[in-house]
């Protein structure tokens, strides 16, 4: 159950009309290492979860992630709101905008639409928490790549605390997996799946 | 000391330790400075929002937007330190606090949540859950932090 607050979590107010920055921003709503993707990855392994506390965090860091994605779509909204049809032909927004106007839709800034095809929910607690770390530290690429090209304070200041959430959220992960680790015999983790062999928690290597 | 166990990703557990105050850890993106790692080419001093004429209104949602930050983000701390009886403290603290803010916003603008429609609807003209900007149109008419 989900219950919508009716605030952004950080202030988004862009005042300056910009087809060709909304058009970079994008990804980060249906890029493969955008904030949709990140939701829908989180809350898709949060189920199979072996460790309570896990399923607890990929809940939360999932919810945040969906309030991240309301960040960027107002941002990309509030960058094209009063789009002129002159301003629309601008190199890069010009087929967005013969496919969807001023609307908002999930895609890549390589114009990619958003695709399960981009994360995984793979059953095994060790593999998918790896996965998390990684997806932290790519959408913190993609975050450094868009401070690096844009100058508009008021859209760099929502970039750079998205940024530092994928910083804070590595470090969850990371926290996650030593917990999964704890139940495990360290002389060999991949000894069987966490997630799946539910009966061998506890079992010894035979090799020892 | 047992070795570190090799083909296996290990990050250090986080310990509590210095917080920013709560309007600096919405600013940071986080309440932990051990956390906050900048970079290079995003480094300004600019702030959105030290904006002069700040309504009342705007005041009390970057106070809610602060208090929800924190809450936010010692969420993910308490998921991993479920025993850290200082910062459980600490959400309880602030929990109550965002609670009766936003209880106030509601008697004074309008509901942020549909629980808090109840506290705006006592004159009984109808429902007010729609009341106030969708927060997409920037939310309050001057960015404030």
């Amino acid at each position: 159950m989900w219950y919508y607050e009716k605030r952004l979590q950080f202030p988004v107010k862009i005042t300056k009309t910009c087809p060709k920055t909304a058009q970079l921003i994008i990804s980060q709503y249906g890029g493969p290492d955008g904030e949709l993707s990140a939701s829908m990855r989180y809350l898709a392994q949060r189920y199979s979860m072996p460790v309570k506390a896990v399923g607890g965090l990929l809940t939360d860091i999932g919810t945040e992630e969906l309030a991240h994605m309301e960040m960027i779509c107002a941002m990309v909204y509030q960058l094209t709101k009063n789009l002129t049809p002159e301003q629309a032909k601008t190199a890069g927004f010009d087929a967005y905008y013969i496919d969807h106007t001023a609307g908002i839709w999930p895609q890549a800034a390589s114009a990619l639409p958003f695709s399960s095809v981009e994360f995984q929910s793979k059953g095994d607690a060790l593999t998918d928490l790896t996965e998390d770390l990684a997806a932290e530290q790519k959408a913190r690429t993609v975050y450094d790549n868009l401070l690096r090209v844009i100058e508009d304070p008021e859209v760099r200041e929502p970039l750079k605390f998205l940024r530092t959430r994928e910083i804070v959220h590595f470090q969850r992960f990371g926290e996650a997996l030593e917990k999964v680790k704890e139940k495990l015999d360290s002389r060999n983790y991949y000894y069987f799946n966490p997630e799946f062999d539910k009966s061998m928690y506890g079992k010894t290597p035979a090799s020892f | 000391m047992e070795e570190t166990p090799l083909a296996m990703a290990s990050v250090p557990v986080q310990k509590w330790g210095r917080r920013y105050d709560d309007a600096k850890a919405l600013e940071q993106g986080t309440i932990f400075p051990d956390l906050d790692k900048p970079f290079f080419a995003a480094e300004t001093l600019y702030f959105p929002g030290k904006c002069q004429e700040q309504t009342e209104r705007d005041r009390l949602l970057t106070k809610i937007r602060q208090t929800g930050f924190v809450l936010d983000d010692l969420t993910l701390y308490l998921d991993t330190h479920q025993d850290d009886r200082e910062a459980a403290q600490l959400y309880r603290e602030k929990s109550r606090e965002k609670e009766q803010l936003m209880g106030c916003f509601a008697e004074q603008f309008y509901p942020l949540t549909r629980s808090c429609a109840a506290e705006c609807d006592k004159t009984g003209e109808g429902f007010c859950w729609l009341a106030g900007p969708m927060p997409w149109e920037g939310g309050c008419d001057h960015v404030v932090l």
